[in-house]
């Protein structure tokens, strides 16, 4: 199930929300749990199994952590075991194949690959439960005792299918004692509208029209068409991945949790190391946590620095997705960040700031062609036409036709991906009572309208496609 | 930014509100079987089967039917719509919103020019030229003739091509009535603002265009009766936008006072002397009213025809409208619906030798995906 869509919005939710608010506190965890595992059982009736499997491999490996750890050796043992269960459940659903294919080109080998399809939410669900056992080895979590409270952090719908990552230590406490109160909730729902907004009205429309752009042969698109395909990409990305994490927060808000916040306008970055703080910020920080700085992060030198680096963005890249375009994605990005670091990174900082943002924007936008591509065929032709090196025109009359027919969407989108909403918030604050009671007004009936409109192309719903299922 | 407090809990009131009237209305309010505006069943509740859930189709099912039955389903559509247009979209759902009140669907590269010419051709090799003249007449439709009334650097694919291709490789003599539309189309209306076929006034210019080919004396549009049946016909095209302000179009028929008509709708076994049923006008697929819609065979005999010639016509819908035009110089028309016919019209010349003209007629943006054609030989 995905959350922009008609059974979710109004049926799911409000059906979990009512339920959920009507019980005392000690079935408030149970009817989550339940409702978790009928959303996931929507889409993957039969992978739920195998959510069960890892869950319940690291809660055992937890309590066995707990009861025999008396010796580090143990407590690595125990954490070994877990992590490579874990890891070995994502490298066969996931990356199977690809290793397959890869060892049948390279050895002319006759393997037929697997084809299975990949679970929802796997490698979300995993980097979660591999981070419960990682803190617990290194007693910053307490064991968890209760197989089901577990299995409800893991499985909690929110952000079970496309984050954030939520850490076992972050919301340890709230799943054993929780407030809920009138004006979190409402904050929620109103974060949770914000995100469906970006999901349906933007992200989906701007999606809409990279699906044509995408298609169209090398040779019949401009340049200028081809660079602003790629930016509706960078768009359609951010809006849709940003969305799902906003409407996560606002239900964890409605539901009495705090989930970190995973976007902050990484698109108004000055540079690569300023993206990758506010590009999909829960999985950075958690490479951070339990690769980087475990290799010894940046305090062994500077060769062993650049080792982790690689390591790093090579997983980080690997993550995405089992194909080369993501593994290429992933070190495009470790080599500019090292670059930021050792060579150009003081320079830049004294550049203007529109040239610093320019830098980064271009160097986003690049770099999510090559994160779109899973086919290096197709990847290589529109790079082409970016660069026109596919003979086609630096400029066409189609750019008139299709700014005509997305323009106005395009520009809100623009200005939206900038912290212009803080910025009028900051503004507020200092301003009068009938300035402040005049602009609440005008969002209240701004929310409704949108809703309206939200609701008409749910109802549509032709093209309500969900970008982070292959994760 | 809504920083007063009570605005804020009425914002979350009216939110949350709006949510829980809709999904009550949903459960509360009569299913309807059919859509009457988008032309289909709608989706049924699906019945619970183990294999189903298992697979993830019972959920899909769910879904379906969810959205399918979701309360004020027509003002959502139509919200969407107006919205995207006063957006400044000038292409929805592959309609281009074009002047003059025009809805005009998208060309799309077609798929099957080869084998729908290799058809043709086939279909000619076999009748015998000496006893049957067999003509091919390919319809421009919109997106062709009224081009300059497209939205400006709308990206157009040329049916032409496609036309002079199956017209070359079918080798059948080929009726181009294009001229005679592009004529009409500066003076009348020959397409229907918010429907994919062409008008009367469009079916008699293509009529034009046969008379002159075949050397008949064409019946001017003056000594036949006209009767504006409708002005409320919401055609295909506009389900397809579902921009619900939208004007509608008018049907005006045509019937010569000079012929006197048998139809015989062979499938049915209905017999009657008009080729018109005006019972459609009730209902929304107002254009069914011409040959009373889709029949496998139609017997129509004219007593007064000005000629004994026998006329064997595989069509698709256009050529429903053009009839009544036609019927005036053939003692007998035999009208197949190729997709319902078993047996292949070619047989059908064979076994009756009276017959002798064929006429192939197809608009051109339906022919790639016309799936009668593979049956008319």
């Amino acid at each position: 199930m995905v959350f922009s869509s008609i059974p979710f919005l109004f049926f799911f939710l409000p059906l979990c929300l009512i339920l959920y608010y009507a019980v005392p506190f000690s079935l408030k965890n149970g009817i989550l749990l339940v409702f978790s595992l009928i959303f996931y059982a929507w889409g993957e009736p039969v992978y739920i199994l195998l959510m069960l499997f890892a869950t319940l491999v690291d809660y055992t490996n937890g309590l066995l952590m707990e009861r025999f750890g008396n010796t580090k050796a143990k407590r690595t043992f125990f954490l070994c075991c877990s992590v490579v269960v874990n890891l070995s459940v994502l490298a066969f659903f996931k990356y199977a194949d690809f290793f397959i294919i890869n060892i049948n080109g390279l050895l002319g080998t006759d393997i037929p690959p697997l084809g299975l399809g990949l679970p929802v939410g796997i490698s979300f669900f995993t980097f979660q439960t591999m981070s419960y056992i990682i803190d617990l080895y290194r007693g910053e979590v307490e064991t968890e005792h209760n197989y089901f409270t577990y299995l409800t952090y893991v499985s909690m719908f929110p952000q079970l299918v496309a984050g954030p990552i939520v850490r076992f230590q972050h919301i340890n406490a709230e799943l054993h004692h929780r407030t809920l109160c009138r004006s979190e909730c409402e904050a929620g729902l109103l974060r949770f509208m914000q995100g469906l907004f970006k999901k349906v009205l933007i992200a989906n429309q701007v999606g809409a029209l990279w699906e044509e752009l995408r298609t169209i042969e090398a040779s019949q698109i401009s340049v200028t068409m081809a660079w602003i395909g790629a930016a509706c990409f960078t768009l359609q990305l951010y809006f849709d991945f940003s969305a799902y994490s906003d409407m996560a927060i606002g239900m964890g808000h409605m539901l009495g949790f705090h989930f970190n916040e995973n976007f902050n306008y990484p698109l108004s970055s000055v540079s690569v190391t300023d993206f990758w703080r506010r590009w999909h910020i829960s999985l950075s920080t958690w490479f951070r946590d339990y690769v980087y700085i475990p290799l010894g992060g940046n305090r062994r030198g500077v060769v062993k620095q650049l080792r982790n680096m690689a390591v790093v963005w090579f997983l980080t890249g690997l993550w995405h997705g089992a194909a080369w375009n993501f593994v290429l994605w992933g070190v495009y990005y470790g080599i500019l960040l090292a670059l930021e670091k050792f060579v150009w990174g003081k320079g830049l900082a004294k550049l203007p700031k529109f040239m610093q943002h320019l830098y980064a924007i271009l160097i986003v936008v690049f770099g999510f062609v090559i994160f779109t591509f899973d086919d290096m065929g197709a990847l290589t032709t529109y790079l082409s036409s970016m660069f026109g090196a596919a003979g086609n025109p630096s400029f066409g009359t189609e750019v008139f036709w299709y700014l005509g027919n997305y323009g106005v969407i395009l520009l809100v989108a623009c200005v939206l991906a900038f912290p212009v909403y803080p910025w009028l918030k900051a503004k507020l604050s200092t301003a009068g009572k009938s300035t402040t009671t005049t602009v609440s007004v005008i969002s209240m009936l701004g929310f409704v309208a949108l809703f309206l409109l939200a609701t008409a192309y749910l109802v549509n719903d032709t093209y309500n496609p969900f970008l982070y299922f292959r994760f | 930014m809504i920083q007063n407090k009570k605005l804020r809990t009425l914002t979350s009131g009216l939110l949350a509100g709006g949510v829980l009237v809709l999904s009550i209305t949903f459960l509360l309010s009569p299913k309807q079987d059919f859509s009457e505006n988008e032309n289909r069943y709608l989706a049924k509740f699906p019945s619970f089967v183990w294999e189903d859930v298992k697979s993830g189709q019972y959920m899909e099912e769910l879904s379906s039917w969810l959205s399918d039955h979701f309360p004020l389903r027509n003002f959502f559509m139509g919200l969407k719509a107006d919205t995207e247009i006063a957006l400044g979209k000038k292409e929805i759902n592959n309609v281009y919103i074009a002047e003059d009140d025009y809805l005009i669907e998208v060309y799309e590269t077609p798929a099957n020019t080869d084998r729908i010419a290799d058809t043709f051709h086939k279909f000619y090799e076999k009748t015998d030229t000496s006893k049957v003249d067999t003509r091919l007449m390919l319809v421009p439709t919109a997106n062709y003739i009224l081009a300059n009334k497209l939205p400006a650097n709308a990206p157009v694919i040329s049916q032409m091509d496609t036309l002079k291709t199956i017209y070359d490789k079918s080798g059948i003599p080929a009726i181009d009535c294009s001229a005679y539309l592009t004529q009409a189309a500066a003076s009348g209306q020959i397409y229907y603002y918010t429907d994919h076929h062409w008008t009367t006034y469009g079916a008699y210019q293509g009529y034009l265009a046969y008379c002159e080919t075949k050397g008949l004396v064409p019946v001017s549009l003056e000594d036949m009766k006209a009767q504006t049946v409708t002005d409320e016909f919401h055609g295909t095209i506009y389900s397809k936008v579902n921009d619900y302000s939208h004007k509608a179009d008018s049907i005006t028929i045509y019937t010569n006072p000079a012929d006197s008509l048998t139809v015989n709708y062979t499938d049915t076994e209905e017999i009657t002397d008009s080729l018109y049923n005006l019972d459609y006008i009730g209902q929304k697929d107002k254009y069914s009213l011409f040959l009373n819609n889709l029949h496998t065979l139609i017997e129509i005999t004219n007593e007064t025809a000005e000629s004994d010639r026998e006329l064997v016509l595989i069509k698709d819908s256009y050529a429903n409208s053009m009839v009544p035009f036609l019927a005036h110089h053939y003692k007998k028309i035999y009208v197949f619906d190729t997709r319902y016919y078993k047996h292949g019209p070619s047989s059908f010349i064979e076994d009756h030798p009276s017959v002798t003209d064929v006429l192939l007629l197809y608009n051109m943006n339906t022919l790639d995906t016309d799936s009668g054609i593979r049956g008319i030989y």
